[in-house]
């Protein structure tokens, strides 16, 4: 079966943290070979969203930021658009569950290893053609 | 709900060292990945070139904050027990690491690469990654192929 990196596909990091965001936009970039687009915020990242929905397919997430946390911002992608994906990361293990209720695709536990971003970039942009 | 990362009971914030071993480890599968000949778009080079600059600069943060986590970062225990030892293995190291970059970054801007300079290449990751104890399996990277 051939596979194919999904066309165009859209994808955001957002973290407060510029070391741990500039290494998972680093990473992901690497494995698609397409831009990734990165926020330090909620804010920002639900305005982009809301100026164009099609502008993102793939939204990664870091919880606990300051103004708007990743788990408010997943519960208002989820609720204006069910189909985008979430990936919630995060290093307090409360927030797994939380997460899960409110429609995370996929839960990232810090630390993470090079190798579960490999598996997100698989499991969700990886298109079997 | 896709659960990847640490366990429960091992969730901690990331530090400065663990990003400097993720990205030396990305470093690592990166320069693999092209002497396996797999594809290299735009925003592959791209992303080479930011990873070893950021390599670079990490490296000697790291040295200054870390110091006394040596051997537990680096393994070094197994080499030396002491402390003028850890840091001797740490010097070579770090200029492996340091050299690293340069290759990579050179590989990624399209310089030349004869048959010295991939053996060099490949004996400098040898080594680096026996250090940190990486071994990373070539099912993992396989679906790089794709572009």
């Amino acid at each position: 079966m051939r596979r194919a990196i999904r066309s165009n596909v859209k994808i955001v990091v957002v973290d407060d943290d510029k070391l741990t965001r500039d290494l998972m936009v680093n990473a992901l970039m690497y494995c698609v070979n397409r831009d990734v687009l990165s926020f330090e915020n909620g804010f920002s990242a639900l305005a982009y969203l809301d100026a164009d929905e099609d502008s993102l397919d793939i939204i990664v997430s870091d919880v606990d930021m300051p103004e708007m946390s990743g788990l408010a911002l997943l519960e208002s992608i989820k609720k204006k658009w069910p189909s985008k994906i979430c990936i919630i990361m995060s290093e307090n293990p409360a927030n797994e569950k939380s997460a899960s209720d409110l429609g995370a695709d996929a839960f990232l536990a810090k630390p993470f290893k090079v190798t579960d971003l490999f598996k997100i970039v698989q499991e969700y942009i990886v298109d079997a053609e | 709900m896709l659960r990847l990362g640490a366990g429960s009971s091992d969730m901690r914030k990331i530090l400065k060292d663990d990003i400097l071993l993720l990205r030396l480890k990305l470093l690592i599968i990166m320069c693999k990945a092209y002497l396996n000949d797999y594809p290299m778009g735009k925003y592959r080079k791209k992303a080479i070139i930011e990873n070893a600059r950021s390599v670079f600069d990490l490296l000697p943060q790291i040295s200054s904050e870390y110091g006394e986590r040596y051997g537990h970062i680096f393994n070094f225990q197994t080499y030396a027990e002491s402390k003028e030892e850890k840091n001797l293995y740490f010097d070579v190291f770090q200029q492996r690491v340091h050299l690293l970059t340069v290759m990579a970054k050179a590989l990624a801007e399209g310089h030349p690469m004869g048959c010295f300079r991939e053996k060099a290449l490949k004996d400098n990751i040898s080594a680096i990654c026996e250090t940190i104890t990486f071994n990373s399996d070539a099912g993992d990277i396989k679906f790089l192929k794709v572009a």
